[in-house]
């Protein structure tokens, strides 16, 4: 019931899903916050992750008033933050093998 | 049904300007929007920010306001009759959305983050976010997993319900700690014509007691003796399928990292490797015997462990 192929989504679906219409899709992508894979609008295919971010993406702008160069920033911030946390507790349970903590 | 301060909520005064309003809704939506914040209930909190930022920028939708909060604050607060925005009964009672319905209908809706949203007739099935914690053994080859998960469900009354749904998910191996899996049309059911909504499962590796995941490489902290640091040994290694012979050389170093390939974890392309992380540790107590041994040995061996704490003082 889980194959690989229907994991990813079309251009088509990704609006449909995150509710806004293909302009704002075509926006989010020339700023590079999600890079579909295909070079043509009508090939690219978003992974489930590519989908989330666009709709976290969505919801900043709409919500934080900020324009999308604003957005991309923030993303790439956000996403840093995340991994230096997942870094963080990684090296914390390293650490914790080697001396008493 | 409690009455909500939109004011209070934004930390403004009843005269401020839109101006005012805007930067107080800037502020509290930088601070608790549910993507960014690490606040406990920050969807909660922003929802509140959001609507009232909703009503008090609205120049009509404020005046409508400020009338009942002045007469509430003479009398007590009750929602207008008849305005109540569709959904009849107590269900909804706690959400704060209620009083904004309550006093402006569902038209407009107060923006919501997230997919908690009520929707309009006719639209496709909420997308369901679920996580998943496999063990890394489970990454080797394709696993088949029963997941639960609860989906909203409309009745015929128009109550909002949920109802548990179990599937079986096949696992591809080699997945990542992260990765998202799409199930199409497992997620929310569409109402009228339109399709379900998709299930999302985020994959999400339990820590091993023995291993620590790098990428598809797996690291394994490796203790032993003083005397085998210095002489050398073969030990017995856990992987992840079996066990396997391990030569450590002689004059081996505390921390010193050795590869054991492809004995980590499956990707795609390659398997990863397993790194086996030295750490020397002290036998707990010695008898006289043994001090006397290290003592020959102290008197025998050349060697500053500090050396280079003396080229710096």
């Amino acid at each position: 019931m889980n194959d690989t192929e229907s994991t990813y989504l079309s251009f088509t679906e990704v609006c449909l899903q995150t509710g806004v219409d293909e302009d704002t899709v075509f926006e989010i992508v020339e700023h590079g916050i999600i890079e579909p894979i295909g070079v043509e609008p009508d090939e690219w295919l978003f992974s489930p992750t590519m989908l989330t971010v666009t709709k976290k993406a969505v919801r900043l702008h709409r919500d934080l008033e900020v324009d999308w160069a604003g957005i991309a920033l923030a993303i790439e911030l956000l996403d840093e933050v995340e991994q230096l946390r997942e870094q963080n507790l990684y090296l914390q349970r390293r650490l914790s093998r080697f001396v008493d903590m | 049904m409690e009455f909500k301060d939109y004011y209070k909520i934004l930390g403004v005064d009843s005269d401020a300007d839109n101006k005012a309003i805007k930067t107080a809704y800037r502020k509290l939506a930088r601070k608790y929007h549910p993507d960014v914040s690490e606040h406990q209930d920050a969807e909660a909190q922003f929802k509140e920010v959001a609507e009232a930022y909703e009503v008090l920028k609205n120049s009509e939708k404020r005046a409508e306001y400020d009338e009942i909060r002045h007469a509430s604050q003479q009398q007590g607060f009750r929602p207008p009759p008849g305005s109540t925005g569709g959904h009849g009964d107590n269900q909804y009672q706690g959400d704060f959305a209620d009083f904004f319905s309550s006093i402006f209908g569902d038209e407009g809706g107060a923006r919501s983050s997230g997919s908690t949203g009520r929707r309009p007739f006719g639209q496709r099935g909420q997308d369901i976010e679920t996580e998943l914690p496999i063990f890394l053994e489970d990454t080797l080859s394709d696993a088949s997993k029963e997941i639960s998960y609860h989906l909203p469900r409309i009745d015929s009354d128009g109550r909002v319900t949920e109802v548990k749904k179990t599937l079986k998910v096949k696992i591809p191996a080699g997945v990542a700690d992260g990765e998202r899996i799409r199930l199409k049309g497992q997620g929310g059911l569409g109402i009228g014509e339109s399709p379900s909504g998709d299930l999302y499962i985020r994959v999400r590796l339990v820590p091993h007691p023995l291993f620590d995941v790098e990428g598809h490489n797996l690291i394994i902290t490796l203790p032993i003796a003083p005397w085998e640091a210095a002489l050398g040994t073969k030990v017995t290694l856990p992987t992840l399928s079996g066990k396997i012979q391990l030569t450590i050389p002689a004059n081996s170093q505390s921390g010193q990292r050795m590869r054991i390939k492809g004995k980590g974890l499956p990707s795609k392309q390659v398997r990863g490797d397993l790194y086996a992380v030295l750490k020397v540790v002290m036998p707990p107590s010695s008898n006289e015997k043994i001090k006397d041994q290290w003592q020959k040995l102290a008197e025998l061996a050349p060697f500053d462990p500090r050396a280079e704490w003396s080229e710096v003082a």
